[in-house]
């Protein structure tokens, strides 16, 4: 059964990360009093990138292996995840260290792209893509550092079921509002989508990048942004346990979609900010997510 | 006119050998013709009494007596009075002393004649090319008389303008000559240290399309107005309007009252969509598309409106020299106030978001700064010269069309930055509303054309400004024979106010690049007036996919 979970993890994320997109994009384009396109045209979208011709327009094994790379990664760490509160025959074989090696590895994928691609612009985008993961990235690893910390384990399952082990303390209630207003700039969306910024540097890493690479890239930033709000719900919210996996599973499929709602509220709300004024607000989200585990240790 | 008269007086004691004459043909319309010698001088003198630059209109009147024509136009806006500064030289030595180094704004119109007429001005800071293609042969000035309009030089190839050079320990990021920030093409050379902006170079003009020249050897007077409407996209009124003004006033001719307050209403109606259009652009450019989708909302009604009025969404084709082609009738009136009412409850729910958003706050205080100084110096107009406390406002300052009769406040703040453009920009959306509910009532009754019986006696100057929405535009025309106008310069509001954009980029972020261009509301095209279109020489080649593909990937 434990090896079934992973293929079901596996399954549900491929499948569902770009419905999620979907409806970011059709509830953006209800604030802003739109139509907006079918709930499920990110599928459209990844499928016709994939038919599409792969221009190589860097001509160097960097540029042709990051996409690989940063959809391998994510799939890994997906398949490590306990997604529906149950551990999977994986799971005891990693621990959370690990994950946040392979979601970095993701990242640096990104960078290797557009290093490699040559573009001023993408070399702007990356300047700003490393500069963003420095500083958001300390957040994603207090998150689970408190947990450690609370259940004194670094295994996955222990740690992220810490707030289902130890309780609801002041410091989880900090750590969730600090997670909460990171994970704009974790999934790359206003006001933090600096990076990509359309308008300044025209998507900026991904800006030589099409067909089956490009759709890699697309697929790999949905699953990203899925991931991100999957942990959320994993780490925060440890209630509605019915004890049937199916159960649980709809469940927490349902919560994400609501941090989704959260996500495209937020984004379709505010204008995307400058780097220099971003790393000002990360500066700050580190010193709390620092305090979190402060707190966290004296066991408040 | 006491003003106008102290500053004669005080001209003729300081420069009485190099002024030849003065000439007032309407009250508030100075011209001074002087010597070559004197042009420097005189210049800086106007300049230096708080005579707003406005443009420099070069023309070639060789045919007549051998000379190419220069006029430096300056308006006072307090005294509300133009003055224009003409001189003249032999074509044979075509020099002339620059005024840039006194008149920095002045800088474009000069590199314009250097390049159209042939002219040379020394002293000139940056005499590099300005309108001209790259590959435009050496020697041919597409301006002059004795150059056909359709003149077709042969390309040439691997020619390429020079950027200036980059600062040393800076590196270049070419915006354009295509880029989703620019709408348009040009081309910028940002140099860049990090991500502040130590300096920049433009390369614009890309899509000439020869109107001043087309219209001074092909059209007459009366179809001008329909080619003017089409220098711009969004300001289409302005032209017109601004171009059958001079030519009205050269002519001596009073239109309908009527049709002066039709012109009003067009005018306005133009504002209120071009500043829908300016806030929606920037709330695109700093990344917050629900401001650009809801302004752009608004602004749909406002199109479908001039729809009813008109018959176009834009381009109206409403204003022709003499008055307008279409009344308002009541039903009109009526359908206008109860749109006025929607977008000016819509804009109100608008502004309160806006004043309201941090993030909108983060993104334009401080940004794009500019002093006031820096502003008069470089002769910036409408709403950014309003955003760094420069109480200027055609509409106010010289009375056009109804606007006399209107009552209106001129926003003006001195945050110097692009917020103070938002703000200046969304207030001047409610003073709209304001002019045309004023405008639909007093307007009398009457004829809306008046039809133009005596021919135009030729070798008349005229100058004309208009308000547009993005600053003010200037028109000056030199009538002329066979009923069509000898010269006639256009200058959009991007031309000064492009001319400034480097001093507000200095020492900027790059990600703040696109939203300060934004905020002078730029319209590359407006400045890309000149040029003969240069086609290739009409053999057609179709390239397949494989030949794009090769050309688009690296060679």
């Amino acid at each position: 059964m434990e090896a079934v979970y992973i293929i079901i993890n596996i399954l549900v994320f491929l499948g569902l990360a770009p419905l999620f997109e979907g409806i970011i994009r059709k509830l953006t384009a209800k604030v802003q009093s739109r139509q907006g396109p079918p709930i499920y045209q990110p599928y459209m979208d990844i499928l016709k990138l994939l038919g599409k011709e792969t221009i190589n327009s860097a001509d160097n094994w960097g540029f042709k292996v990051a996409p690989l790379m940063a959809f391998a990664s994510i799939v890994s760490v997906i398949a490590f995840f306990p997604l529906a509160n149950r551990a999977n025959l994986l799971t005891p074989y990693a621990d959370v260290i690990m994950i946040i090696y392979l979601l970095t590895l993701g990242g640096i994928a990104v960078l290797l792209g557009a290093l490699s691609s040559k573009n001023t612009y993408a070399m702007i985008g990356a300047s700003r893509e490393m500069v963003t993961m420095i500083m958001v990235e300390p957040v994603l690893a207090m998150t689970l550092i408190m947990g450690a910390v609370k259940v004194k384990s670094l295994g996955i399952d222990m740690t992220m079921f810490s707030t289902n082990y130890a309780g609801y303390g002041w410091s989880v209630v900090l750590m969730l509002v600090v997670y909460l207003m990171a994970l704009q700039a974790f999934i790359g969306r206003q006001p933090f989508d600096i990076s990509e910024a359309e308008i300044e540097i025209l998507e900026g890493p991904f800006i030589e990048y099409s067909g089956p690479n490009y759709a890699l890239f697309k697929y790999y930033m949905m699953l990203k942004q899925m991931f991100y709000a999957a942990l959320f719900v994993v780490v925060f919210i440890p209630y509605f346990n019915t004890g049937f996996y199916i159960a649980d599973l709809i469940v927490q499929i349902v919560e994400i979609g609501l941090i989704f709602v959260f996500i495209s509220v937020i984004g379709s709300t505010n204008a995307r900010l400058r780097i220099d004024q971003a790393i000002k607000f990360y500066t700050v989200l580190i010193v709390l997510s620092l305090c979190a585990v402060g707190l966290s240790v004296y066991g408040i | 006119m006491k003003a106008l008269e102290q500053l004669k007086d005080e001209l003729k004691s300081k420069f009485n050998n190099d002024i030849i004459k003065f000439e007032t043909p309407i009250d508030d319309r100075l011209f001074i013709d002087v010597k070559k010698e004197g042009i420097k001088g005189i210049s800086k003198e106007i300049f230096g009494r708080g005579g707003r630059y406005l443009v420099s209109i070069g023309y070639d009147n060789i045919a007549r007596d051998n000379t190419l024509g220069m006029v430096h136009t300056f308006a006072f806006d307090k005294e509300s009075y133009f003055v224009c500064v003409r001189t003249s030289v032999p074509e044979s030595d075509p020099v002339l002393d620059s005024i840039t180094p006194d008149v920095p704004n002045a800088g474009w119109s000069e590199r314009e004649y250097m390049d159209l007429l042939g002219m040379k001005f020394t002293g000139h800071p940056k005499p590099k090319k300005l309108v001209l293609a790259d590959d435009w042969p050496e020697g041919i000035h597409p301006l002059r008389k004795d150059v056909p309009y359709n003149l077709m030089p042969p390309p040439a190839e691997n020619v390429a303008y020079q950027m200036d050079e980059c600062p040393e320990g800076c590196s270049v990021v070419p915006v354009g000559p295509f880029h989703p920030s620019l709408h348009e093409p040009n081309h910028w050379a940002i140099f860049v240290d990090g991500e502040t902006i130590k300096g920049c170079d433009y390369r614009g003009f890309m899509t000439h399309r020869g109107i001043e020249k087309l219209c001074t050897t092909q059209i007459s007077y009366n179809e001008v107005p329909f080619i003017a409407e089409r220098i711009c996209g969004i300001c289409g009124s302005v032209h017109a309007t601004a171009y059958s003004q001079a030519v009205e006033m050269a002519a001596g001719f009073k239109i309908s009252r009527r049709s002066e307050f039709i012109r009003t209403i067009m005018l306005e109606i133009e504002r209120l969509h071009s500043h829908l259009l300016w806030l929606g652009v920037a709330g695109h450019l700093i990344g917050f598309d629900t401001v650009f989708m809801q302004a752009w909302r608004i602004r749909e009604a406002i199109m479908w409106l001039c729809e009813r009025i008109t018959g176009n969404r834009k381009t109206y084709g409403m204003i022709v020299i003499g008055g307008v082609r279409r009344d308002i009738t009541p039903e009109l009136k009526e359908d206008i106030l109860n749109v006025m009412k929607k977008v000016d409850d819509e804009c109100n729910v608008v502004y309160k978001a806006i004043i309201g958003d941090t993030t909108i706050h983060k993104r334009s205080k401080g940004v794009g700064y500019m002093t006031k100084e820096e502003a008069i110096q470089w002769s910036i107009v409408g709403p950014p010269a309003r955003a760094r406390g420069v109480d200027i406002d055609a509409r106010r300052d010289h009375p056009y069309a109804a606007y006399d009769e209107m009552a209106f406040d001129v926003p003006v703040v001195d945050t110097n930055d692009v917020w103070g453009t938002v703000v200046v920009r969304v207030l001047e959306i409610f003073e709209a509303v304001k002019i045309i509910r004023q405008a639909l009532e007093l307007m009398p009754a009457g004829p809306i054309m008046t039809e133009m019986d005596e021919v135009i006696a030729p070798l008349k100057h005229a100058i004309s400004n208009v308000e547009a929405p993005r600053g003010e535009a200037v028109h000056y025309v030199i009538t002329g024979e066979e009923n069509r106008a000898d010269r006639w310069r256009v200058r959009a509001p991007t031309y000064p106010n492009l001319q400034g954009v480097p001093t507000m980029l200095l020492n900027e972020q790059f990600g703040d690049f696109p939203i300060i261009l934004g905020s002078i509301d730029p319209c590359f095209s407006c400045t890309d007036r000149v040029q003969v279109v240069n086609i290739k020489s009409g053999k057609v080649n179709v390239m397949s996919q494989r030949d794009l593909e090769k050309m688009s990937r690296r060679a």
